[in-house]
């Protein structure tokens, strides 16, 4: 069974189609690439799924259940963590502080205005952990809005992490790395991913990124999927190579 | 002593919107809505019935929090400077009602004559001069210890969350609306105690609590004192009662002077007073000041 | 009073009452529109207005000099706080924008308490709309008419020179876009702190023209921004020709709502701010705030 299921998922804006008639079915423990040109509509792909966004038309399964029209905070009860294409996170609190946060997030006390220190201590052990899986954990005591732009998306990695979520959206987590810190950020992703156990669904511009990681690629163009299939199958589909592959985006 | 009574009084209005200004960014024009309702309602109570003051004081305030939850579901709906118009409107929609409503509220003379009633208990120790100073000082302290622990919690991590980027709060999975909700209203329903402890140690209550000076006054205190750390307020509060019992010896000014500090405060020293001095003892490197209040920066 | 001419009558009235809740929304919105930003203290600038009128219409015994003067002064003061205060707040968030000018009202508040006292004061319309007409058989002040008419001129006026002047069109692509205005080599700033000031000098404008019909108090401040507010949020942040339905509407709601339901009409207009917030937070034409 899929863990996540669009079916026909379309938004419209006006008399601009941004999502057009997206199907797709992403497996439990499957990274899925989703690429394409700017404008593709990956983002806006990203915003309906997590809720942002009402869909125009068509659906969103999670894990056998519709969540279409469910709103961001109820998508992301359910089991569903994702990072952002800019930046989000609490600039002034510690890195530790912004992740145990995210923690907190699934504790079932945690509106809680007594007692908290329980709730506190769970979510910093969670915190703690997805720290060090990020390689984060030096780094932990500083405010996040004053980290290196590397290590704040990871940051926001770790905070999705820390939610222990069924699935992942990493919304081009190398977006403006240099080239060492997006080798770095590659390999502690593949190791988070060896497992098997995350379902990740990755929207990525660099193409080496994509190729490293991913399972199966799916392929936007102007809001409609055009090619979905194994790494090997995209880089030699032309339709995908023409446009795509020249690396001009 | 009364001097000091009012000072603590005003300091539990101002560091009850604190929890809205400097935990949560919630800029309220609107606060006095709070503090007048709370006076209306306690003078009210201890007029037409014969509730001791021990029993009116929550009660008032309790009444006050209740209805503030509807009044946040409302402003709500918006964000931003909407929210702070909102807050505005209602509190200008109180305050006409209080000014018509002369049957209940006494017009714009108001209720006058407010009793500080001991009850069966024959708690009188609290009714004299001294005495009710020592009340206010514990339901100030009492307060105090509420809202530390309130924003040391979960619950107050949140706030802090929706203050810095409420986008990724709901991102997060938390219902941001309703952490939002719960906070106004607390705000109001503390804004209101205080409001209800002016009743009887003023011995009226009266359309100027309602007016929107005092909503901009309450502000200016919360930023001046320094807004997120609840002491600040407190202090904001003492010091303007300072100011203007002595600056208004000398001048009729005192109240444009205490606007230009206000907008030399949000200018240069949005942390206030307090922020300051906490920010003196903290050295560069260890963990940082989480509550800056509104000092971020865009 | 047969309706119709009730109807008339009232519907000149509430025309009238739009110019001058015009001349208080446009400053407002063109100012959101360049700055993004709400400028608290603009019933302020309107109430400053009505009492520097008062003064210039004293001293030089014309109401139409102080028409000039009055806003003349209101917006080189705006123009001269955008200078000194507003422009070292751009990197920082909406908040201390927000706060800033309500500081500012605060402080304008009392400066008109310490130079013009408490209490209202008496404003005379100018000689020649003095007067009294009959319009449908009714009697009419001519002065609203004016007003009225007035109110139509001048909006046709800042129509046309958002459209044909220089720097009506600067303002119009600063509005939108203005980083490509800076980086054509024109100096933003200045464009801010001419529209901060055009907009309160409006503003300004409108407190002159009110004050001969209406007791100013410095109750008043908080009332004029709330409606300020409501005419942009209804039209929509930034929108000029919102600005000019916005005060249509809220005229006719206050004229007509005072008539049929008149101690509700504060509740009136806070049901219309929720209302528009909630179901159209982008106003009835503008652009999303």
């Amino acid at each position: 069974m899929a863990l996540l299921e669009l079916d026909e998922l379309t938004r419209r804006f006006g008399g601009l189609t941004a999502v057009d008639h997206v199907s797709m079915r992403v497996a439990k423990g499957e990274v899925r690439a989703v690429i394409g040109p700017n404008g593709a509509g990956k983002s806006t792909l990203f915003n309906l799924i997590t809720g942002i966004l009402a869909p125009s038309h068509g659906t969103v399964s999670f894990a056998g259940e519709s969540v279409t029209g469910l709103s961001a905070p109820r998508i992301c009860q359910r089991g569903i963590a994702r990072t952002f294409q800019l930046t989000a996170l609490f600039p002034e609190m510690s890195a530790r502080e912004n992740v145990r946060l995210a923690a907190q997030a699934r504790e079932p006390r945690r509106w809680q205005f007594y007692g908290g220190r329980a709730v506190f201590e769970t979510a910093s052990d969670r915190a703690h952990a997805a720290l060090e899986r990020l390689g984060l954990s030096a780094i932990a005591h500083r405010p996040a809005g004053l980290l290196s732009h590397g290590d704040q998306r990871l940051l926001e990695v770790a905070m999705a992490l820390a939610q222990e979520p069924q699935l992942l959206l990493l919304d081009e987590p190398t977006q403006g790395l240099s080239v060492e810190e997006t080798a770095q950020a590659v390999e502690t992703l593949s190791g988070l991913f060896a497992d098997g156990r995350m379902t990740v669904l990755l929207v990525e511009h660099d193409m080496e990124v994509v190729f490293r990681l991913a399972h199966r690629i799916t392929v936007l163009h102007r809001g409609a999927v055009i090619a979905d299939g194994l790494p090997e199958a995209i880089k030699q589909d032309e339709r995908v190579q023409g446009a795509y592959l020249g690396g001009l985006t | 002593m009364t001097l000091l009574t009012e000072a603590l009084i005003l300091g539990l209005f101002a560091m009850s919107l604190d929890l809205m200004v400097g935990y949560t960014r919630l800029i309220s024009f609107g606060h006095a809505a709070a503090y007048g309702f709370g006076a209306y309602a306690c003078g009210w109570l201890l007029l037409h019935t014969s509730l001791p003051m021990l029993a009116a004081i929550p009660l008032a305030a309790l009444l006050a929090g209740v209805l503030a939850i509807g009044i946040a579901w409302v402003c709500t709906q918006a964000s931003g400077v909407s929210f702070s118009m909102l807050t505005l409107a209602f509190a200008q929609l109180l305050y006409a009602v209080a000014y018509k409503w002369t049957s209940v509220t006494g017009g714009s003379d108001g209720l006058a004559g407010i009793p500080r009633r001991a009850g069966p208990f024959a708690l009188h120790v609290f009714t004299g001069r001294n005495g009710f100073y020592y009340l206010v000082m514990i339901v100030l302290l009492g307060a105090f210890l509420f809202c530390r622990a309130l924003v040391r919690s979960p619950f107050g991590a949140v706030l802090r969350g929706i203050r810095e980027n409420e986008a990724k709060t709901l991102a997060l999975g938390y219902s941001a609306r309703l952490y939002k909700i719960a906070v106004v209203a607390l705000s109001y329903g503390l804004g209101a105690l205080a409001g209800a402890l002016y009743a009887p140690f003023a011995g009226f209550a009266n359309t100027e609590l309602l007016f929107w000076l005092l909503s901009g006054q309450v502000l200016i205190m919360v930023i001046i004192g320094g807004a997120g750390t609840l002491i600040g307020p407190i202090l904001g509060a003492a010091f303007f009662l300072i100011v203007e019992h002595q600056l208004s010896n000398y001048t009729e000014a005192w109240a444009l002077f205490f606007g230009l500090i206000f907008i030399a405060f949000v200018m240069f020293a949005p942390e206030g007073i307090w922020g300051l001095v906490r920010a003196r003892f903290r050295r560069s490197g260890a963990e940082p000041d989480v509550n800056r209040g509104v000092a971020r920066a865009r | 009073m047969p309706f119709l001419s009730f109807l008339v009558t009232q519907s000149v009235n509430a025309l009238s009452q739009a110019a001058l809740l015009f001349f208080l929304g446009v400053g407002l919105t063109l100012i959101f529109g360049i700055m993004r930003i709400v400028n608290f203290a603009h019933g302020t600038f309107y109430m400053l207005g009505a009492f520097i009128g008062y003064s210039a219409a004293r001293l030089t015994g014309s109401f139409w000099l102080a028409l000039v003067l009055a806003p003349l002064a209101v917006g080189i003061l705006g123009a001269l706080f955008e200078l000194g205060i507003l422009r070292r707040l751009y990197r920082r968030d909406e908040s201390a924008f927000l706060m800033v000018t309500f500081g500012l009202a605060l402080v304008l508040t009392e400066l008109i308490r310490l130079g013009w006292g408490p209490e209202a004061l008496p404003v005379g319309p100018p000689a020649a709309f003095s007067g009294i007409l009959m319009l449908m058989g009714e009697p009419f002040p001519a002065y609203r008419l004016f007003l009225a008419g007035a109110g139509a001129v001048v909006a046709l006026g800042i129509w046309q020179f958002l459209e044909r002047t220089r720097l009506g069109l600067l303002i119009r692509a600063t509005s939108q876009n203005a980083e490509m205005v800076h980086a054509l080599g024109i100096d933003v700033n200045l464009v801010r702190s001419a529209v901060f000031g055009i907009g309160c000098g409006l503003a300004g404008a409108g407190g002159v023209l009110a004050a001969p019909l209406v007791t100013a108090s410095i109750g008043m401040a908080a009332t004029m921004i709330i409606d300020a507010f409501v005419i942009v949020i209804i039209g929509g942040m930034g929108s000029f020709p919102g600005s000019l339905l916005g005060a249509v509407l809220v005229a006719f709601v206050q004229v007509f709502g005072e008539y049929y339901v008149p101690d509700l009409a504060l509740a009136f207009m806070y049901l219309v701010m929720l209302l528009v917030l909630v179901i159209r937070p982008g106003g009835l034409l503008g652009k999303e705030a």
